[in-house]
């Protein structure tokens, strides 16, 4: 039984790997954002397999349900944001390699130089109990952090009106705004401008600016 | 099914966040029922909930209180600072009144943010633990961004509230991994039970590793918000872009919540450990001194310059904080009051400089060059006056509130036995001072290069006498205010 969860476990993490990199790495961003899904549910699995199921019923319902949505959603709304024809990589790529990395061992280090790799006797068939349960979570809401739980909720309200207040443009006041995948086209034609096309691009340029 | 029993809430510690919390809901309501060309009403009764929240803690001013298992506190510098972010709030709506409509970004809604920051701002000054004082923090930015980015017709403006968030997302990336550090180390979220664990017995020595990684962490998230060097990066770029009430309320609101919670949790949490952190936050202090100082030299751009003196002014609240955690007793008291006295007077001095900017500001304008303040005395001689009392003040020339609340800070720090470190500060003053003098002679005896028309109406006007009345009476009569601070103690540090 042991092994075939350490198993499992290994499948799962590589799963969550493969994907988290494919989501970053892949030119289409639909398919990235279905990478990101595909991973999403895994670590909903992997929740599971450590018996947290509330946080895994809740990781499904929220990151695989509505944060995918909202995902796809938006990449389905912003105009021209297919992202297949931009550069992936930036020239420099190797520093953001190294320096997250070297942060990482960093944060690591301490751990792996202290830690007891001994790990505690399972418990005896039929004794372990979930770690958190739904009931216990409820009852912690409503009991020791209700206040956190209160300003919580009012936090979500005020994103929510900040949200509508910010993307909320009175059509009359309204002002062209450029997707990203638009202002790297238009860099890249500004970088090899061919005779026919610059009078037109300075005159577009202009007209942006003002 | 169990029936689950809330426990018992002490609603007095509450109530001034509740009317708050509740008023700017019942006025995102009303604001929908209002015409347009009416909307300033809801600023009207903004004031008026600030008003009345502020009255409502005068009855429990003296106690000593908390509620919701300790996780809200109310003690005498909890409601000493509850009453500053209600009134610099109330200062801020009155001079968004006619500056809104007059950049055309008039909605209600910002009055109903304007008030969640307020909320968010008192969280942090009665929170005594580390979860309710990152949901403040996290409502207070929240509100801030969407703020800072409300003139969006305007780019500078949305470019700045790109970099608010950005800046600020990662600050309070900083507080939770900090956060959780310390609670893998001591165990517990409090404040009260974290310096409780602390002062009890040594941890080991993996423990107090991980104590101090979270501490630093902390101190750099807070130190984002205070905008400490070298975390200082964003201030003058926000300060630029945010419609200007916005960016008077950054530097007076958000500063001051984040030195009440960096007090509360150096204080209440880490007081145990000052030999550790005195250092540190010394070297800091003297960084964000010079750093914000000599930035501020070199600014043409008044509202840049205004925000490296709100850097440096954080330096001198610095020196407070540290003679604050300072062991035995008096010199710690000394160091909280210095906080509280230099946050009132620094308050109604920025408040009072930001007023006279928006008096000068004109739509589709936004240069604020030191130009425009040459020969102000000639044309208008109250702005002029009132701006120079603004900058003697931040100066810290006496008799202004700006002298006081350096003394205070200075005797403070002397006291805890920081005499180097008061030497930089008097010096850094010395430098500061040439730079708010250089304006103060602009207006007094520059030829006006060209004329630029200043406006100021009702409320504006109001907003800038109680600045104004507040530094000269606070200059000439501290012994009121002194009094007061005197009576603003931690719960755990005079409480005893």
């Amino acid at each position: 039984m042991n092994t075939f969860i350490t198993i499992l476990f290994v499948v799962f993490a590589v799963y969550i790997l493969v994907a988290a990199i494919m989501t970053v790495t892949v030119k289409n961003i639909v398919h990235a954002a279905l990478w990101l899904i595909s991973s999403f549910f895994t670590v909903g699995a992997l929740y599971l397999l450590m018996e947290a199921e509330f946080i895994g019923v809740a990781q499904v319902l929220i990151y695989v349900g509505a944060v995918s949505i909202l995902i796809l959603f938006a990449i389905m709304l912003t105009r021209d944001l297919e992202g297949t024809q931009n550069r992936q990589m930036t020239p420099r790529w190797w520093i953001a390699l190294i320096v997250p990395a070297a942060l990482f061992g960093l944060l690591i280090t301490p751990t792996v130089l202290t830690y007891q790799w001994q790990l505690p006797p399972p418990a005896p068939a039929g004794q372990s109990t979930p770690i958190a349960g739904a009931a216990q979570i409820g009852t912690a809401f409503v009991r020791e952090y209700l206040l956190p739980f209160q300003v919580a909720s009012v936090l979500l309200t005020v994103a929510l009106i900040g949200a509508v207040v910010i993307a909320f443009e009175e059509r009359e006041r309204r002002r062209y705004v450029p997707t990203l995948a638009e202002k790297v086209r238009q860099q890249q034609r500004v970088r090899r401008p061919d005779p026919a096309a610059s009078a037109m691009q300075s005159s577009e340029t202009a007209g942006s600016e003002t | 099914m169990t029936e689950i029993t809330i426990p018992p809430i002490d609603w007095r510690v509450a109530t001034q966040l509740c009317i708050i919390f509740g008023w700017a809901s019942v006025l995102l309501i009303i604001a929908l029922f209002v015409p347009r060309s009416r909307i300033r009403v809801v600023g009207y009764l903004a004031i008026a909930g600030l008003v009345v929240a502020a009255g409502a803690g005068i009855p429990f001013w003296g106690g000593s209180a908390e509620t919701f298992g300790g996780m809200l506190r109310l003690d005498t510098y909890s409601m000493m600072l509850n009453w500053l972010f209600l009134a610099a709030a109330a200062v801020v709506i009155a001079y968004s009144l006619n500056y809104l409509p007059k950049h055309g970004i008039e909605h209600g809604e910002y009055y109903v943010l304007v008030l969640f920051a307020t909320a968010g701002m008192m969280l942090l000054a009665q929170g005594g633990d580390l979860i309710v004082l990152f949901l403040g923090l996290e409502l207070l930015s929240l509100t801030l961004y969407v703020l800072t980015g409300f003139a969006y017709p305007r780019e500078t403006s949305e470019e700045s509230g790109m970099k608010y968030l950005l800046t600020g997302a990662f600050a309070g990336g900083f507080i939770v991994f900090g956060i959780a550090l310390i609670y893998g180390a001591t165990g517990s979220l409090n404040l009260a039970a974290i310096g409780d664990t602390l002062a009890r017995a040594a941890l080991a020595a993996e423990d107090r590793t991980y104590l101090y990684a979270g501490a630093a962490l902390i101190v750099t998230g807070f130190g984002y918000k205070i905008a400490m060097a070298p975390f200082h990066m964003w201030a003058p770029d926000v300060y630029e872009g945010a419609p200007t009430p916005v960016a008077a309320f950054l530097s007076v609101g958000s500063k001051a919540a984040g030195f009440a919670a960096l007090v509360r949790f150096l204080v209440e949490a880490m007081g145990s450990q000052w030999p550790v952190w005195a250092p540190a936050l010394a070297t800091l202090a003297i960084a964000t001194l010079l750093l914000g100082n000599i930035g501020a030299l070199i600014q043409n751009n008044v509202k840049r310059m205004l925000a490296y003196s709100s850097v440096g002014h954080a330096g001198y609240m610095l020196l407070g904080v540290l003679a604050a955690g300072a062991p035995g007793g008096m010199a710690g008291q000394r160091g909280v009051e210095a906080v509280l006295l230099y946050l009132l007077a620094y308050m109604l001095t920025n408040l009072g400089a930001f007023g006279v900017l928006i008096a000068l500001e004109q739509r589709g304008e936004l240069t604020w060059d030191i130009n425009q303040f040459a020969g102000l005395w000639a044309r208008r001689p109250l702005l002029a006056s009132a701006m120079a009392i603004c900058l003697l003040s931040l100066a810290g020339v006496p008799p202004t509130a700006g002298f006081w609340g350096k003394f205070y800070v200075f005797t403070a720090a002397w006291q805890a036995g920081f005499g180097w470190l008061t030497i930089i500060g008097i010096l850094t003053a010395a430098i500061a001072a040439f730079y708010y003098v250089r304006i103060v002679v602009q207006m007094f005896t520059a030829e006006p290069s060209r004329e630029t028309p200043a406006e100021t109406d009702p409320a504006l006007r109001a907003g800038l006498v109680i600045a104004i009345a507040g530094i000269l009476v606070l200059g000439f009569m501290p012994a009121p205010a002194i009094d007061l601070v005197q009576r603003s103690v931690l719960a755990t540090v005079g409480g005893q």
